[in-house]
């Protein structure tokens, strides 16, 4: 019976059917919308191909690990990455405006603040799972400055976007934690209160005409609220059906800029309407209450806060890109997983899929 | 059994938790897990809550707003563009043409999409040539209102090797594209500057000037006729515009044509206007500046009408450089924007055959009637003597006994001042209009000046002064206040060479083919005499201008006839024609204290002639009238005359080929060896 064996074959590889099943629908569903994205390029859906294939195979690699491992090894990793990090501001390769990269000869590009995602929250969950819960006060402070760290790193690179994230994957996991509300409500206020004192003393002259341009894209509606005003017509004129695969006139005449990476979602909004947009949600809920659902069922704290700050990490991609896509929240640069195109990004978000099945199929109980 | 295992396993661990932290309190795993799983669900609910915040905005922009921004979409990429019509050629009557299409390159540059636009154009100075000039005129109509989005020129007439420029650093230079665009050219260039006209870039005030639906008629075109034909006819020339829906991308780049009304072009038209004789008319003139105006009497086409100097319209059409410009308009001696042949000038003798004809048909005077002719004239009870200008370098005496017909070949002003005298300005006003003195006959030349005939009520109202006696006798050699135009002379001798059938002067002789009828073109009454003879008469004494040679009578020749008939013995036609030398009336301070002028020369009184011809053929009624004025040419009959001829010689030998068969030669002999008894 091939079926029967199918089924049980996945499990004794650590694969979670139904995750693999939502991500391997999300990257189809990618390619499709990038391939009318780029207008059928196909040396761009290639390796956009390659790219999510590796990833798989990354993921499966990572699923073979038991999750304690993570767990025995997160400090010294996290020793090493930091090390990394403050390396990266010596010798780091720029892109984008962010130096971020290690280019060494003879390995693959990569960025250390990427894998920082999994390895902040690790940290995180191996020392508060070994610590009375609710957090005290000073396991708190001990945490923070886990999260500021690396943080700051990757804001000295100049890569704010990754930065948040970073900083977000810890944060997600101290209040899994159970921090407790009081704590939460007064850091949210003092945040609302330091938020002008940031606006007028720290933030930068590109962040703070981010922040005019999403309160009035029309100050400036050929340059710097361009990107937004294209994007929300080519949504807007998507309407509840869409145009249809391969007719948005707005991706295809050029006036959607980054149409194939951060802002790949008004290509979908045009081409696929309301509909095609909430399939994606729809897939992307799925692939969220899996990893809720594992971080729910895992079996010890470390194991549940990993697996729910990944994927809290995961949604606050999504829903960033989303919001800033049509214009709930201003422009920052996050792509859409799985679906823009990229390279370290989308093998980072398939490190953390394995990490969810690792955490889903390893029994600790094997250890002793 | 699984199940217990696990429970044990826990167990197990907070056992093992708790002895090492030595209390047993701080670690409650159950408690933890509740914990955990609260947290859980609130950050479930939270993106429940973010998400449906996210399907809201979703559907306020694709469902709420939808027609807005789907507008805002095809505003985006659909652009309607007027597509503008073909101008309508020019021919001459022989299908030559005189105004045509001609496709040009210009650098457009459409402004909303360029980034910088000083640093665009300090690139583009490095890529081609760009004149200070060039980019205020830019300036200029980029000011102007316009369509967002659409293209304004820079450059007019790129030429190739600055197309390839352009083109292969097109990359560095969005918004800026190189569009062809078909632009008037003339091939005759100066030749027919004045006559034909121009057209330019419409400026402000014309396209104030049009009514809403010839704004929108506007919209594609670029160009508006601004003088002669061009201005003229600027409704028939051209045409309907059209549009076009176009996609275009982010660049401004037509992606694909959507929808398209085609442009009607314009009227194509023919003129009466001869290339050929325009040609030679304007070689007639030689260095002179003048004028030059032919007309056909049987019909009143302008046959040719030459200014000169001219200039070349091509450089109105796409922009003319201030330089160009300074160099035309400063040039106050030649001044070649001005056009003589509808200017007047004091016409001088050449009005006499009509004071002449006034006398006759007025009775004031018959065949018989002769004066002794002093060489000066005097009005009753007054002492001041009206010389004969005609005689001012010739020595002692008038004409002696003259007659009508002699006072006319002699162009004798002591006659003429003593007829005037008899018959009065309101005579030879009411006379002299008939044939379009004073007034602008012309059907569609109608930037023409008017001239002025005078009368009692002109002077009155223009001058605050009563007429005074004086004044006839200086109008009735046409001096004084008489002004007209070279157009106006030739009319009237079109008139003349009809016997009184007036004509109407016109440009245009057919649209698309179709011979053009005008609905006012007989709103002119012929002239009318009590003696269809007197008409005779006056063409008699006209070709004896020409043609009566030197006898032993003192003073009996023809005043052109040593420099026409004499120069040309075999002349196969005969010539009626009327010399005039005017007085040059006040030169401006202006051109007086130019440097490089002689300013003797500009003194010099203006050469007139006017003429046509065949005159007193049995067969051939008369094919052309001329009349040429050329400034500061000293001397009618001398300078004007020959020009006259060279016209006449022109057309009706090299152009008509007309056969005057040798019997009708003969009778021409005949009748002319019986002018000179």
């Amino acid at each position: 019976m091939p079926r029967r064996r199918g089924v049980s074959l996945l499990p004794t590889l650590h694969i979670d059917p139904p995750l693999l099943i939502g991500v391997c629908l999300l990257c189809a569903f990618g390619l499709f919308v990038l391939n009318s994205a780029t207008g059928g390029d196909e040396s761009v859906i290639q390796r956009q191909g390659i790219v999510m294939v590796v990833g798989l195979i990354v993921m499966c690699a990572v699923a073979q690990v038991n999750v304690h491992l993570f767990r025995r090894w997160a400090p010294p990793i996290y020793g090493a990455g930091v090390a990394l990090l403050i390396l990266v501001l010596f010798v780091g390769a720029e892109v984008n405006g962010a130096k971020s990269w290690i280019d060494l000869p003879g390995l693959p590009r990569f960025q250390p603040s990427e894998i920082m995602k999994f390895v902040v929250p690790a940290l995180l969950a191996w020392y508060l799972a070994s610590r009375p819960l609710p957090p005290k006060f000073k396991h708190l402070f001990w945490s923070a400055v886990m999260i500021v760290i690396p943080a700051g790193l990757i804001v000295l690179q100049n890569d704010t976007g990754t930065a948040i994230m970073v900083f977000m994957s810890g944060v997600f996991v101290i209040l899994l934690a159970g921090i407790r509300w009081r704590v939460v409500f007064a850091g949210l206020f003092a945040g609302f209160l330091g938020s002008p004192v940031w606006y007028l003393f720290l933030a930068q002259a590109h962040q703070k005409n981010r922040i005019l341009t999403f309160l009035d894209p029309y100050r400036d509606p050929t340059g710097a609220g361009y990107n937004i005003i294209q994007s929300q017509i080519a949504i807007g004129s998507g309407g509840i059906y869409g145009k249809g695969y391969g007719n948005g006139a707005q991706s295809h005449l050029d006036f959607i800029p980054e149409s194939h990476t951060d802002f790949i979602l008004a290509v979908l909004a045009e081409e696929f309407g309301l509909l095609g947009v909430l399939f994606l949600i729809g897939l992307y809920l799925f692939v969220l209450l899996r990893g809720f659902a594992i971080a729910y069922a895992a079996r010890d704290l470390f194991g549940r806060l990993l697996a729910g700050s990944i994927t809290l990490t995961f949604f606050l991609y999504v829903f960033i890109n989303m919001a800033m896509v049509s214009g709930l929240v201003p422009v920052i640069g996050l792509p859409l997983p799985l679906i823009s195109r990229g390279g370290t990004s989308i093998v980072t978000l398939f490190i953390g899929f394995g990490l969810l099945m690792s955490i889903q199929n390893h029994h600790r109980q094997k250890f002793f | 059994m699984k199940g217990k295992w696990q429970q044990k396993g826990h167990e197990a661990e907070r056992r093992l938790f708790t002895r090492m932290k030595g209390k047993w309190q701080l670690k409650d795993h159950e408690a933890e897990k509740q914990l955990f799983t609260r947290r859980l669900a609130v950050a479930a609910v939270i993106v429940a809550l973010l998400f449906c915040a996210l399907i809201i905005k979703l559907l306020n922009l694709q469902v709420v707003q939808y027609e807005y921004f789907s507008a805002r979409s095809d505003g985006n990429r659909l652009h309607s563009q007027f597509v503008p019509p073909a101008r309508g050629l020019i021919f001459d009557s022989q299908g030559e043409l005189l105004a045509d299409n001609q496709p040009i390159f210009n650098l457009t540059i459409v402004k909303e999409q360029v980034e910088d636009l000083d640093s665009t154009l300090a690139y583009l100075t490095t890529l081609i040539r760009l004149s200070d000039d060039d980019i205020e005129q830019f300036q200029n109509r980029l000011s102007r209102n316009r369509v967002p989005f659409s293209s304004v020129t820079l450059r007019y007439l790129l030429s190739e090797e600055e197309k390839a420029r352009v083109a292969v650093n097109s990359h560095q230079l969005a918004g800026v594209a190189i569009e062809s665009q078909f632009v008037r050219s003339y091939p005759l260039g100066s030749l027919t500057a004045h006559s034909v006209g121009y057209v330019s870039e419409i400026n402000r005030e014309e396209m104030n000037a049009l009514t809403d639906a010839e704004k929108e008629n506007y919209g594609g075109t670029y160009h508006i006729g601004k003088s002669g034909v061009e201005r003229t006819y600027e409704e028939l020339l051209h045409g309907t515009v059209g549009y076009e829906i176009v996609e275009k991308n982010n660049r401004g780049q037509i992606m694909r044509r959507l929808d398209r009304a085609d442009p009607v072009a314009g009227k194509n038209l023919t003129l009466y206007l001869n290339a050929k004789l325009q040609i030679a008319a304007e070689q007639a003139l030689g260095d002179f500046r003048g004028a030059v105006v032919a007309i056909e009497p049987a019909t009143g086409g302008i046959l040719a009408m030459v200014s000169k100097p001219g200039f070349d319209p091509n450089l109105f059409v796409t922009g003319i450089t201030n330089d160009d410009y300074s160099v035309l308009v400063n040039d106050v001696v030649n001044t070649p924007l001005f056009d003589r042949s509808t200017s007047p000038y004091p016409p001088g003798s050449t009005v006499k055959p009509f004071i002449g004809l006034a006398g006759l048909q007025s009775g004031t005077i018959d065949y018989e009637f002769t004066i002794q002719d002093p060489g000066y004239f005097r009005l009753p009870g007054v002492s001041y003597r009206w010389g004969d200008y005609t005689l001012r370098t010739a020595i002692g005496g008038g004409h002696g006994e003259t007659d009508l017909r002699k006072a006319i070949y002699q162009s004798c002003d002591t006659f003429f001042y003593d007829l005037g005298h008899r018959l009065g300005v309101d005579s030879i006003h009411g006379f002299l209009s008939q044939f379009g003195f004073g007034d602008n006959f012309a059907l569609d030349v109608g930037y023409a000046r008017t001239g002025v005939l005078p009368s009692r009520d002109w002077k009155m109202e223009s001058r605050g002064e009563p007429w005074y006696p004086g004044d006839t006798v200086n109008a009735s050699i046409g001096q004084g206040y008489m002004w007209a135009t070279p157009l106006q002379l030739a009319t009237a001798t079109a008139i003349l060479a009809n016997r009184g059938a007036v004509i109407q002067p016109r440009m245009l002789k057919a649209v698309d083919g179709v011979q053009f009828e005008p609905l006012n073109s007989n709103s002119k009454p012929d002239v009318f005499t009590d003696d269809a003879d007197y008409w005779s008469y006056i063409h008699e004494a006209m070709t004896m201008v020409v043609h009566r040679p030197y006898s032993d009578v003192f003073r009996d020749y023809g005043t052109a006839y040593e420099s026409i008939a004499m120069q040309d013995r075999a002349m196969p036609y005969i010539m009626a024609g009327k010399s005039g030398t005017a007085q040059v009336v006040g030169i401006s301070q202006e051109i007086l204290s130019s440097e490089d002028i002689v300013v003797s020369d500009l003194n010099k009184d203006h050469g007139l002639f006017v003429s046509f011809a065949p005159a007193m053929h049995p067969e051939i009624d008369p094919k052309i009238a001329v009349a040429v004025f050329v400034e500061n040419g000293e001397h009618g009959s001398s300078v004007a005359g020959p020009i006259a001829k060279q016209v006449i010689d022109s057309y009706l030998l090299d152009i008509l080929r007309l056969n005057f068969h040798a019997a009708d030669l003969e009778v021409g002999e005949v009748s002319v060896s019986q002018l000179d008894d």
